[in-house]
């Protein structure tokens, strides 16, 4: 079996519902442990980290 | 400024990841201390104490660091120490920190040795007035900076003022001069004021106010106490064609211009003022106007640095400036004003309206006085003041928060004109109301006041009097009736002495114009209690009615006990896994539902009703999403009023919420906005609102202002909004709070409640019931998110604002419903037990019935009381 580089995710439960969100879409995710830890898949860590930035900042009221 | 200087966004796998981009307000430590909030657990590190949490770390300074680098450099440079303050130090100083501030660097603006005395600052750039709020002449530099410039946020500590055109005109328009703004505010500023801030004021003020349009005699006459500008402006072709020439030909031009004396206050008095009821004291003397000479100034300190302010600011003082100036006027025709207008504004030297209505002999009096008990409050008659400053009315708009008294303001200031007077309102609920108040406040006879609404089309008797209308019947263009259409007529064919313009912020532009230009009348005052507008179009209105001549401090007012101190928060609910599932699954409206359904938050709302209650507060919770309402309402079991509600149920249910130990807490929809008025009231949840409307939050807010205890020791009303994290919802929150934080609230974040979870029958504790009202939800029909549909306009209401108590009007309408015989013949309903029934329905209809023992009792006091009269008699 071919061994995969992983990273362990600990996010609360709103976040762990995006990342299910955005996995249908491209996959990354290994394994979804619980409520709150996920292992996805190394080398997709920034892109995960960029997309996740934008949209929690869609709930975010700025002035300008 | 220090609000918008965006916090540096550091990466956190949270969710609860809302920068706080306005730590000015949200953070502000309150001042009265004791929150009466449940025990919570804020997120809140960032205690007054600890004020660098706010700042973002670029822009914090590591003074020590400095100063060391700072004496190093000097010690380099010369081998010997500078004397510290020298302007060598000064200079390295600059250069090191400069750079943080980029473009905002002002170190070019060098303080004046007592800066620290004195308490503004004001921005070249600009025109943004940042003021010093703690500042011992803090009060009397925010008189100063109201009549000159626009408030733009006033939390507790640090005021920001905007210098704006509009501002400076209504600076003028009540008097000011251009050198006594320009001195004032450099004797308040902490640096000298800059160039260019002088020099715009000097533009904007050199043409502003200069020319006033009056009407005198039934004429227009353009009048300024500059003959050059009367000159400049005769020049122009456009207004040299509409002059009026009465004089012989042959005589040179200046003069023709009429000169008389410029207009003093004289024995004007505002009804219901100090200085009423000293004239009225003195009203056997000669000279009741004597008064005036010396206005009760009680509340201006008699520092000396106090003069200075007085003499800018105090309306009194302004007619000795004018008193020895003459003012030259010429006449123009009436038919051509609207051009002459457009023209001045071309031109630059846009009019003032000013209506001399103590001389105004052509139009009838209209005996109208305020009741001699009626005494309005000081910040009523200071906004009165700024309109009838001069011994004319001027127009403009006056703001005042909700519960504060707009309509008494109106109404003295109908009663101070004595003319004939149009009332306009946006529905025609508040059209009786209106005309209510006018009959409760002052002694104008039922004859003489008429409404033109939908239903209702009188005239009033007399010469004179009161109509109050709707703006969508007077500005409505197509298909009157017969009947409306001579109201019309009726409306447009006479001259109104006063027209009085409530809630002005919502009228659409193109409907204002369309009143503005059919009914002529002499002066317009304007009411509002927020004067923001979603589309940003306030400046519109700057030239249709006039600028803005008062806007009250909702904090001051709440610290004299005239409208209710209130702490608001507002209570993050995190969703639950599978609400938020479902949630970033759906793209449509529904999603709304799903946050507003969120069990979390049935769980707060119940938890906040439970702790309130036992407080002893009466609660209303509004929900705009009518599904949401009914679901919490029967869940909770509390009574609930929505548009489908009946009038009769509807009377029921506010009687017990105001009389009843029972009913503490009702759900009301939108029609609870506005006008159902509730002074029990003294807590408030939202669980859904209208998307990001700052003008609803303040509404809303407005609802328990008025509290009935306002003026009990200690006492707090309660404004909650319940938010479900991570959601749209948690924008929209912010963006509707930033009315009510420039007003000076803040709003306490509250991101768990303290002792939730012990709650006993905590509603969806379970994932159980959990996943059943999911599933509710994701049945409803998308229509179900729709807010306020319960709700329909009257005819004549103006769209959009439509105001509650006027029901059943056609509604709800016939439906058309499939069914089989079994259950049309009623055999369908055997079987049914409704389970989660209203709380409506149990409430009983008639008023308990006494005890027997009381109602002896009473007989046996009533007669004694008797017995006792008979004796006394005797």
């Amino acid at each position: 079996m071919k061994a995969l580089k992983g990273v362990l995710v600990t996010c609360d439960a709103a976040v762990k519902q995006i990342l299910l969100h955005m996995n249908t879409e491209q996959h990354f995710i290994i394994q979804d442990l619980d409520d709150t830890h996920l292992v996805i898949k190394g080398e997709e860590l920034e892109r995960i980290r960029r997309a996740l930035d934008v949209e929690l900042e869609k709930n975010t009221y700025s002035f300008e | 400024m220090a609000g918008k200087r965006s916090a540096e966004a550091s990466y956190e796998a949270s969710s609860s990841k809302r920068t706080r981009k306005t730590p000015s307000a949200r953070d502000t430590p309150d001042p009265s201390g004791d929150l009466e909030f449940p025990e919570i657990i804020s997120d809140d590190e960032s205690t007054p104490s600890n004020m660098q949490g706010l700042v973002p770390r670029s822009a914090t300074i590591n003074l020590s660091a400095l100063s060391r680098k700072l004496a190093q450099e000097k010690h380099n440079s010369d081998g010997r120490p500078i004397p510290s303050g020298s302007r060598g130090g000064g200079q390295k100083q600059q250069d090191l920190v400069s750079y943080i501030f980029q473009d905002h660097d002002f170190n070019f603006l060098h303080l004046k040795p007592d800066h620290a005395s004195r308490p503004l600052w004001i921005s070249p750039e600009d025109g943004n007035i940042i003021l010093e709020g703690f500042s011992p002449i803090a009060e009397q530099a925010q008189d100063f900076l109201i009549a000159i410039s626009e408030p733009v946020s006033r939390p507790a500590f640090i005021h920001e003022y905007k210098l704006t055109s509009y501002s400076l005109y209504a600076a003028v328009s009540v008097g000011l001069e251009t050198n006594d703004i320009i001195e004032v505010l450099n004797r308040l500023s902490k640096v000298p004021v800059p160039d260019s801030i002088v020099s715009f004021i000097r533009d904007c003020t050199v043409s502003y106010g200069k020319v006033k349009l009056v009407l005198k005699h039934n004429k227009y006459f353009i009048e300024s106490s500059y003959p050059d500008t009367l000159q400049t402006l005769l020049k122009d072709e456009v207004i040299r064609d509409a002059r009026v020439i009465s004089a012989a030909p042959g005589q040179s031009q200046v003069a023709l211009f009429t000169t008389s004396k410029a207009p003093q206050k004289g024995a004007l008095v505002i009804p219901g003022t100090k200085e009423a009821e000293k004239s009225r004291q003195q009203a056997g003397q000669a000279q009741a106007g004597a008064s005036k000479d010396a206005p009760p100034q009680g509340d201006k300190p008699t520092q000396t640095d106090a003069d200075l302010f007085t003499s800018v600011v105090g309306v009194e003082n302004d007619e000795i400036d004018e008193e020895d100036e003459n003012v030259h006027s010429f006449e123009i025709a009436d038919a051509k004003i609207d051009g002459v207008k457009k023209r001045c504004n071309e031109l630059e030297y846009p009019m003032l309206e000013e209506y001399d209505f103590r001389n105004d002999t052509v139009n009838a009096n209209l005996e109208i006085d305020l009741k001699p008990a009626t005494v309005i409050r000081p910040y009523q008659e200071k906004s009165l003041s700024k309109m009838f400053g001069n011994g004319r009315a001027r127009s403009g708009i006056i703001v005042l928060p909700c519960g504060a008294g707009k309509t008494l303001v109106g109404i003295t200031a109908a009663c101070t004109i004595k003319k004939s007077c149009l009332v306009l309102c946006t529905s025609s609920v508040s059209v009786m109301q209106w005309r209510q108040q006018f009959l409760q406040w002052s002694n104008i006879t039922d004859k003489q006041i008429s409404v033109f609404t939908a239903d209702q089309k009188e005239k009033f008797a007399g010469e004179s009097g009161i109509v109050v209308s709707t703006y969508s019947m007077v500005a409505n263009t197509h298909n009157r009736s017969h009947e409306s259409k001579k109201m019309m007529d009726f409306l447009t064919g006479r001259e109104w002495g006063f027209i009085l313009l409530d809630e002005v912020h919502v009228v659409p532009a193109a409907m204002f114009r369309r009143v503005v230009s059919t009914i002529k009348a002499h002066s317009k005052l304007g009411l509002t209690a927020t004067l923001v507008r979603e589309d940003d179009k306030i400046s519109d209105l700057n030239y249709m009615i006039g600028p803005k001549l008062y806007e009250a401090n909702w904090m001051d007012l709440a610290a004299k006990g005239h409208i209710a101190n209130v702490q608001c928060a507002e209570v993050w609910c995190p969703m639950t896994p599978e609400f938020y599932r479902e949630y970033l699954k759906e793209q449509s409206r529904k999603r709304m539902l799903l946050y507003c359904m969120n069990p979390n938050k049935f769980q707060a709302c119940q938890f906040l009703i439970n702790y309130h209650e036992e407080r002893g507060d009466k609660i209303i919770v509004f929900s705009d999403n009518v599904f949401a309402l009914e679901a919490y309402a029967k869940k909770l079991e509390k009574p609930y009023i929505c548009g489908s509600t009946q009038q009769q149920e509807r009377m029921r249910i506010l009687q017990h919420f105001q009389h009843s130990p029972q009913v503490n807490t009702i759900f009301l929809s939108k029609v609870g906005d506005t006008s159902i008025d509730l002074p029990e009231a003294t807590c408030l949840i939202q669980i859904s609102s209208h998307f990001g409307s700052r003008r609803q939050e303040a509404q809303r807010l407005g609802r328990i202002l008025r509290a009935k205890r306002r003026n009990d020791e200690g006492f707090n009303a309660f404004f909650y909004s319940l938010v479900s994290k991570d959601t749209q919802e948690m924008y929209y929150s912010t963006k509707r709070q930033q009315f009510l934080i420039d007003q000076g609230y803040s709003f306490k974040v509250i991101t768990h409640l303290e002792g939730m979870d012990k709650l006993p029958n905590l509603v969806y504790r379970t994932k159980q019931e959990q996943l059943e009202l999911i599933t509710a939800v994701l049945l409803a029909n998308e229509s179900a998110a729709d807010l306020g549909s319960d709700i329909r306009a009257a005819d004549g209401d103006l769209a959009g604002t439509v105001t509650s108590k006027d029901f059943g009007k056609g509604f709800p309408a016939v439906r058309r419903t499939a069914g089989n015989m079994h259950s049309l013949s009623g055999a369908g309903h055997v079987a049914y037990v409704e389970k989660n029934r209203s709380v409506n329905k149990q409430l009983s209809k008639e008023p308990a019935q006494r005890h027997k023992l009381f109602k002896s009792r009473q007989a046996a006091v009533e007669k004694a009381k008797k017995e006792a009269r008979r004796n006394a008699a005797s």
